[in-house]
Parts: C-alpha cells; sequence; structure tokens
C-alpha cells in the first residue's frame, strides 16, 4: 500500500511536475517538513552538542543557529494555510532570507574554521567579533544567552569539559571522538564535512528546493493568467 | 618624424602608468585598509595600539609570528602599546591588571614589551598557551589564572597584591577601556595607529605590507 502511493506520487511528478509541485506547496506538509528539519537542527545543535557534549557555540555558529530557525519561523507561518497568499509569500521570504544568510554564514565559517585549523595560516582572515551582531540589531544573545550567546572560541566547536564533571558513558563516547578530532565532523574519524560544510548543504538544499518551487509558483501563475 | 612622436607617446604613457602604479600601491585607502576611529582614543599620537584578549586565537596568532617583527621594524616610528580587553574572556579583568602591574615593571626596568625579558610578554605567552594549547579553562577560579601568568613573569602573589594597589593599574586599566569600543568595529586583533586609524585586519596580506601601512598612517 505504501509502496503504491510513493510510487503513485513519483508517477504524479513525473507525468505533470508542474501541477504535482503547485499542488504539493499549496498543502502543509512540505512546510512542515522544512520547519521540522531547521527547528530540529538547531535544536539538536544547543541540546545535544552544546548542553550534552559541552560543545560551545561560536559566533558564527549562533548566526547559523538564527538563520535556520528564520527557517523554520517561515515553514510555520506559511504551513497554517498555505492557500492563503499572504501566509505563503510570508513563509516564502522567510525561508529564502534564512537560506541565503545561512550560506553566507556558513562560507565565511568555514574559511574561519580552516584558517584556525592551518597553524601557517594568518594574513587575509579577520577573525570573531567581541559581540555578536545578529540581523536587524536584534538584541538576541541578551534575550536568550543560552541560545544566542557566543560561548566558543572563534572557528573552534571541540567540546571542553569543565573540570569536576562526570561524564556518563555515552557522553564519554561523543567527547572522545570529537576531541579527537578537534571539533565537529559530520564522519568524525575522517574530518569529513565540518560544521559549516554540513550546514551549508543544507542551506543550499532549502535554497534549491524554494528556487525550483518559486518558478512552478510563477509558471501557474502565468498559465492561470492566460 | 612619425616614429619619433610614437615612441614620444609611449614613453609618456608608459610613464603615466607607471607612476599611477606605484602611487596607487603605496596610497592606503580608507574603508578597505584602515578606517578612521569616530571617536580617537586619547594621548595615543605616534603609537602602535594592540587590542587584544588572551583568549583570542588570530591575537595569539599575530603575537607568535607578527607583531614583535613589526613593532622591531616600526622603531622610532611608532611606540607599541598593547591594550588587552578587560570585558571578553572569563578573567579578562584579571588579565588586564595583572599585564598592568607587568607592563609597569618591564617600562621601569627599560624592557621593551617584545622583549623575551619581558614579563608582560612571558605572562601573556603563557596565557595564551595555556588557553589555546593546553585547554586550560581555571575551573579552578581567579587565584588559578593568576599564577599562571605570576610564574611566568616569575612574580610572588605578594609582591603582585602590593603591585596591583599602585594608582597608575588602575590609570592603565582605565586607559584601556577605549579598546572596547575599537574591538566593537571588526573584532580582535585590532591595531589602531595614532589612536585614529584602525587598520582592516582581513585585508593585511603581509607583515611588509603591514609596516608600510602603518608608517604611512603614521605619518599622516
Amino acid at each position: 500500500m505504501r509502496r503504491e502511493n510513493t510510487g503513485g506520487i513519483w508517477r504524479a511528478l513525473r507525468s505533470s511536475p508542474v501541477e504535482t509541485l503547485y499542488r504539493w506547496q499549496n498543502r502543509r506538509f512540505l512546510w512542515l517538513l522544512m520547519a521540522a528539519v531547521t527547528g530540529a537542527l538547531a535544536l539538536i545543535a544547543h541540546v545535544f552538542f552544546q548542553n550534552y557534549l559541552y560543545m560551545p557555540p561560536c559566533e558564527h555558529c549562533v548566526y547559523i543557529r538564527f538563520a535556520m530557525l528564520v527557517i523554520t519561523a517561515g515553514g510555520l507561518v506559511a504551513a497554517i494555510n498555505p492557500k492563503i497568499l499572504a501566509l505563503k509569500w510570508i513563509g516564502c521570504i522567510a525561508a529564502f532570507y534564512g537560506s541565503i544568510i545561512g550560506i553566507m554564514y556558513t562560507l565565511t565559517l568555514n574559511k574561519i574554521h580552516h584558517a584556525v585549523h592551518d597553524p601557517d595560516a594568518i594574513f587575509g582572515v579577520q577573525g570573531c567579533s567581541t559581540e555578536p551582531n545578529f540581523p536587524f540589531d536584534l538584541p538576541l544573545a541578551q534575550w536568550s544567552p543560552g541560545w544566542f550567546k557566543p560561548t566558543g572560541d572563534c572557528g573552534y566547536d571541540a567540546p571542553i569539559v569543565p573540570s569536576g564533571v562526570t561524564l556518563d558513558s555515552i557522553q564519554q563516547w561523543f567527547v572522545s571522538m570529537y576531541t579527537a578530532s578537534d571539533g565537529w565532523y559530520l564522519i568524525p574519524p575522517l574530518k569529513f564535512l565540518n560544521m559549516a560544510q554540513s550546514c551549508f548543504l543544507a542551506f543550499g538544499v532549502i535554497f534549491i528546493l524554494l528556487v525550483i518551487m518559486v518558478i512552478v509558483w510563477g509558471m501557474k501563475a502565468a498559465k492561470n493568467a492566460k | 618624424m612619425r616614429i619619433i612622436f610614437l615612441k614620444t607617446v609611449v614613453k609618456s604613457f608608459l610613464c603615466a602608468a607607471f607612476f599611477a602604479v606605484a602611487s596607487s600601491a603605496s596610497a592606503a585607502t580608507e574603508g578597505t585598509d584602515y578606517v578612521t576611529l569616530e571617536k580617537s582614543i586619547p594621548n595615543a599620537d605616534k603609537t602602535l595600539i594592540k587590542v587584544f584578549s588572551y583568549d583570542c586565537p588570530f591575537c595569539y596568532r599575530y603575537d607568535k609570528k607578527v607583531t614583535g617583527a613589526v613593532v622591531q621594524k616600526l622603531e622610532g616610528v611608532v611606540k607599541f602599546e598593547p591594550f588587552p580587553l578587560e570585558t571578553k574572556a572569563k578573567y579578562a579583568q584579571q588579565a588586564a591588571r595583572i599585564f598592568a602591574v607587568l607592563i609597569l615593571k618591564d617600562n621601569a626596568a627599560g624592557t621593551s614589551l617584545i622583549d623575551d625579558k619581558s614579563l608582560f610578554k612571558k605572562a601573556k605567552m603563557a596565557y595564551y598557551e595555556a588557553y589555546h594549547d593546553k585547554k586550560e579553562r581555571w575551573d579552578g577560579g581567579e587565584n588559578d589564572f593568576l599564577k599562571t601568568g605570576l610564574d611566568a613573569a616569575g612574580m610572588s602573589r605578594a609582591d603582585y597584591d602590593a603591585a596591583v594597589k599602585d594608582p597608575r593599574v588602575e590609570e592603565l586599566f582605565q586607559r584601556w577601556k577605549a579598546g572596547y569600543d575599537v574591538a566593537k568595529i571588526q573584532g580582535i586583533p585590532a591595531y589602531v595607529v595614532n589612536g585614529k586609524y584602525l587598520i582592516y585586519t582581513k585585508n593585511i596580506r603581509s607583515e611588509d605590507g603591514l609596516v608600510a601601512l602603518i608608517k604611512e598612517l603614521a605619518a599622516k
């Protein structure tokens, strides 16, 4: 039954892609999926990596968190009712904005990450600010320091376990792994895809999907106008 | 006749191009290489100020590889003045006070702050190494933090407690507060010439380029 449904979805997408994608963007599921994925990524970063594994966020890490949550908020607004044009617009603009600033933050962080991990790199890189500067001068670090105050060192995200803390076996396993790789990587033993690169991929996928959806939206609008 | 005329035109063009390139190579550009501070740091004529913090990785890197060599090349042009940032790191205030004590001692002994014998430099490098290389966070508290710097400088805690009461320590501490507004502009490390011109760190491309830029700004 499940296979038939999945097969049906792909058949519909292949036979009439514009109609199918337009139908999807007017339903809640995709917007909720986008909100759930970005919200979950931000939540995991805060609860699991920052609080549980003592990996304090750097300046650009909290900006990336902010960009993720902008997309989450946009997805939730649109999901109220995507058939209402104003809500869909708000969702779309927020998601575009979040993914674009997210891509920019990840590119900067990636540059800093490579500079701080390369002992010979000195010139041509600006490190971090002494205070976070969020878009629109939002004082997020004061409103919610746990989420938005950078407590980690510029470009570093390796665990810093306070002395006197006894780690449980799961914490110990993860902390040892990330300490050995000197920071967060998607596959730590191989140092494959650092945090900036992984988030870049997430923002990039969201951005590309949004572009496709907007093109479909425009094509449908043009067709209806005729 | 025609050939002579053409030669003159070509020569003139090459000369103009050469001078254009030469002048653009030496001229520092405001907005790209540096920015003029809205609020200047007082009493800072002919100085090179470096705003830094012991927990800043690029400050460590610059102090390890660049600052000393640059300051040496600028002897007689500007006086080097380190400005420890008293707001950033967990023990930033304690660091600023211990640095003030040690700078005063270095000054009294006539020791340059970039000299390996400088007590300030010894303590500063000890903090950098402890924080960045050994990942020390001094969870035991302020006393542990002070011990790292004092041990490196070879100063007893009793001597430090007496020296920190010197009113000149507080004067330096107050003077360094100007570093806070400077640090907000582009982060740290932040090099400021004559208390007016903040150099954009990301556009520093080489040690010699930095020296030339500082010389040019100091002469402004």
